[in-house]
């Protein structure tokens, strides 16, 4: 069999508890994402634009929709006869089986996958972040330097880079230091959660790892400490553009508006570099007589009577006369009653509002029923097949569920 | 599920200039995304017909891009699927393509091989969604030899039937007569152009016309053979547009703003699937004011846009103004441009400050890549 080059593994497998009813039942991986999109849609498309071809999917937690959404790969032209995407789930095996215990354990535990392919370098992702990255720049960088390992970094704002995993390099990119979280950062280079290793010595830290007791297992915790304090070369690589991890409520919702900015900060209008998605087969979309919409994206299958304001309408979605919608993410197939009022809002999948219900209009108090820790800065967040009747009053900062 | 029948997919000659020019008629861009032959194509693959071929007469090329190997529509099979079927031009005579019995004939190894029992016959040009399964099952149930699909255009004017092939039918639904294009029409039964019957029929047909010299499958075989042949009429209730000019073309696009009508051909149980872009959502701007019209994926619309259709991709610049007007993929209209009535062919540009008004009853067509 001819060998890979580069074979990428995106992690896929987490919940992202912080997205509340956003991800009961769906991986975040697969939570919808700029109109037509779903978040996994960026490192795939990343993937096939860098000229990788074999991509390791690893799923966990409610993987159904997300398996479905992969299905062969092919709407990321990922269906190939050698390589191509890959769903790869925990397994039982002759003497054990387990679910994947941490993000280095969860590669470990495919192996047998990689071997298959005999690769020279390992790409790992993450299958929650949003960004466009040329992957075939790095993997050059770090084959031109001989490093055991390439982590891509971008500087964040010094205020905020003790949230993030810091690394502390020398003049020639070199990582001398490794901190996670640090109170008082050195750097601010942080850890995009991207790394390329040199597939002999991964395979080697991933079993050393695996025979460790005390470890959790995870690539920030354990392998990527380990190899430095080994001395092995470990490089950064630069990453100057847009990225977001998008695992709150508050930073998805930040995300759909960056894309409709003007000029965007984040422009999916870019043909030389497409973000690939399942597509169905829905119409274009229409806007009827009374509509309006401005600072907004819509998308195939929607029908618009009402009026849109900065937002972003996902396909499908179906919006009655009178009908305000202001600052908001409406996700695919949600029917949005005549004259209902929308504010600042999420509202999931086949979500339907009733006539003249309004929704993150009116301002948080103490007995709100619907209050979620989820819901910060006053967003509300109506769960996908959730059923708002008309003319309810859901105040800021709320959660509805299904 | 109808594995047992095939397609076969005639691309019509029609001519609409300047849209023609560049493609075959069942390649034009409509409805935005679609193109023409998508109806025909998803209406075939939702009755769950896996062999498909379509037959090719002349500039094929924009076709064959467009279909491909017949992902979108579930085609692309290890056996059978479907099948691009280019003219055998070295087989004719004198290398040129007199009729649609020379077309067909020209793929009568590929009708031969295939192993259906039936096969569905279009030779038309039309944008229609219809349950095809049932057209079958009722040609078995009727025991008839041929089914000619057809619509009543009752109350049309003359002028406006005399575009199509008509069906006299008695009261069994049986055809009596069939009328080409008759200048003086006699019955309001517009045939679709579509045709069901036996493989073997079909091919005995093709053989025999073909020995004699005859061209059309109509005029030569059904209205010639009807005398000693069961041929019945099966009538699609459904819209259903014929496009074989401009004014039909114009009128075929307008009609999508009309809810009912979008409907129709867009209903969830039958899908009508085209090749996918991956263009990104449409982006509407601050200034972008626009009403009663039916937009693609893909487009930046920072102007005015009134009663059109857009395919993707097009961009509208501020203070332009686009009314009644169908335009198609990749158009940039500049600043403070007014249109009216107009029907763009992709990739037209037209710069700041012009003006471009057509009438109804004649839009103005622009033809590919044109700039202004």
């Amino acid at each position: 069999m001819v060998s890979k080059n580069c074979v990428a593994m995106i992690l896929a497998g987490g919940q992202g508890s912080r997205l509340g009813a956003l991800t009961k039942n769906v991986a975040k991986p697969a939570v919808p994402f700029g109109g037509k999109y779903r978040i996994i849609d960026f490192p795939l498309s990343n993937c096939v634009h860098s000229g990788i071809d074999t991509v390791g999917v690893l799923t966990q937690y409610e993987p159904l929709e997300l398996n479905t959404y992969i299905g062969n790969g092919n709407p990321w032209d990922l269906d190939r006869s050698h390589g191509g995407a890959y769903v790869l789930p925990p397994y039982q095996s002759g003497e054990s089986g387990e679910w994947y215990k941490g993000t280095a354990n969860a590669i470990y535990q495919n192996l047998g996958f990689l071997e298959g392919f005999n690769p020279k370098n390992v790409l790992i992702l993450s299958g929650d972040h949003i960004y466009k990255m040329h992957y075939g720049k790095m993997l050059k960088a770090h084959e031109a330097s001989g490093a055991a390992a390439t982590i891509a970094v971008m500087p964040v704002p010094w205020e905020e880079a003790s949230r993030f995993g810091i690394m502390n390099t020398d003049e020639t990119g070199e990582i001398i230091e490794f901190e996670e979280k640090p109170a008082e950062p050195k750097s601010n280079l942080a850890s995009m959660g991207i790394y390329i290793f040199k597939y002999d010595v991964l395979k080697k830290y991933l079993a050393d790892d695996e025979r460790d007791a005390e470890s959790a297992n995870d690539f920030g915790k354990n392998i990527i400490p380990k190899m430095l304090a080994d001395g092995e070369k470990m490089m950064s690589y630069r990453f100057e553009g847009y990225w977001k991890d998008v695992g709150t409520i508050q930073s998805l919702w930040e995300a759909n508006m960056d894309l409709i900015d003007e000029p965007p900060k984040f422009d999916l209008n870019d043909r030389s570099w497409v973000i690939y998605s399942r597509n169905y087969a829905l119409m274009p979309h229409y806007i009827g007589e009374s509509a309006s919409v401005t600072r907004s994206t819509v998308t195939e299958g929607c029908s618009i009577d009402g009026k849109i304001e900065h937002s972003v309408i996902f396909s499908g979605v179906t919006v009655g006369k009178d009908a305000v919608i202001k600052d908001s993410v409406v996700m695919p197939g949600a029917v949005i009653g005549e004259g209902a009022v929308i504010e600042k809002s999420v509202i999931g999948s086949n979500a339907v509002i009733g006539a003249d219900a309004k929704i993150g209009v009116n301002h948080e108090s103490e007995d709100n029923p619907y209050k979620s820790k989820y819901c910060t800065h006053g967003i509300v967040l109506i769960e996908g097949g959730a059923a708002v009747e008309a003319g309810a009053d859901i105040l800021k900062g709320s959660m509805v569920q299904a | 599920m109808r594995n047992d029948t095939m397609g076969i997919i005639l691309t019509g000659d029609e001519k609409i200039a300047p849209l023609t020019d560049i493609r075959a008629n069942s390649a034009l861009p409509v409805a935005g995304r679609y193109r023409i032959i998508d109806f025909v194509l998803s209406n075939m693959a939702n009755a769950g017909i896996i062999n498909v071929g379509v037959a090719t007469e002349s500039n094929y090329s924009s076709l064959m891009d467009h279909i491909k190997s017949g992902k979108p529509w579930d085609l692309d099979r290890k056996t059978q699927g479907l099948n691009i079927l280019p003219p055998n031009l070295e087989q004719r005579q004198f290398g040129v393509i007199k009729g649609n019995i020379d077309l067909l004939a020209g793929i009568s190894d590929y009708i031969h091989r295939s192993n259906q029992t039936y096969v569905i016959l279009s030779l038309g040009n039309m944008v229609y969604n219809m349950d095809l399964e049932d057209v079958v099952n009722k040609h078995i149930e009727t025991q008839a030899d041929i089914t000619a699909v057809y619509k009543n255009l009752r109350g049309r004017p003359e002028s406006d039937l005399t575009r199509f092939t008509l069906l006299e039918l008695d009261e069994d639904n049986r055809v009596k007569d069939i009328e080409v294009q008759p200048y003086y029409p006699k019955s309001s039964n517009a045939s679709m152009e579509i045709y069901v019957m036996e493989k073997v029929l079909l091919e005995s047909i093709v053989d025999e016309c073909s020995a004699r010299g005859e061209l059309d499958f109509v005029k030569d075989a059904i209205i010639k053979k009807m005398g000693g042949m069961r041929v019945f009429g099966y009538e699609f209730t459904g819209q259903c547009y014929k496009v074989d000019s401009m004014r039909s073309y114009y009128k075929t696009n307008m009609d999508f703003l009309n809810a009912d009508f979008r409907n129709e051909l867009f209903n969830r149980e039958r899908p009508i699937y085209t090749k996918t872009k991956d263009q990104s959502p449409t982006k509407y701007g601050e200034e972008a004011v626009c009403t009663n019209s039916f937009i693609s994926d893909g487009c930046v619309i920072e102007g005015t846009v009134i009663n059109s259709v857009l395919s993707r991709g097009v961009k509208v610049a501020k203070g332009a103004v686009v009314q009644n007007s169908i335009i198609m993929q990749d158009s940039v209209i500049e600043e403070g441009v007014e249109l009216n009535h107009v029907v763009f062919d992709k990739e037209v540009c037209i710069t700041s400050g012009r003006k471009l008004i057509g009438q109804e009853s004649y839009p103005l067509a622009i033809s590919k890549g044109t700039r202004i």
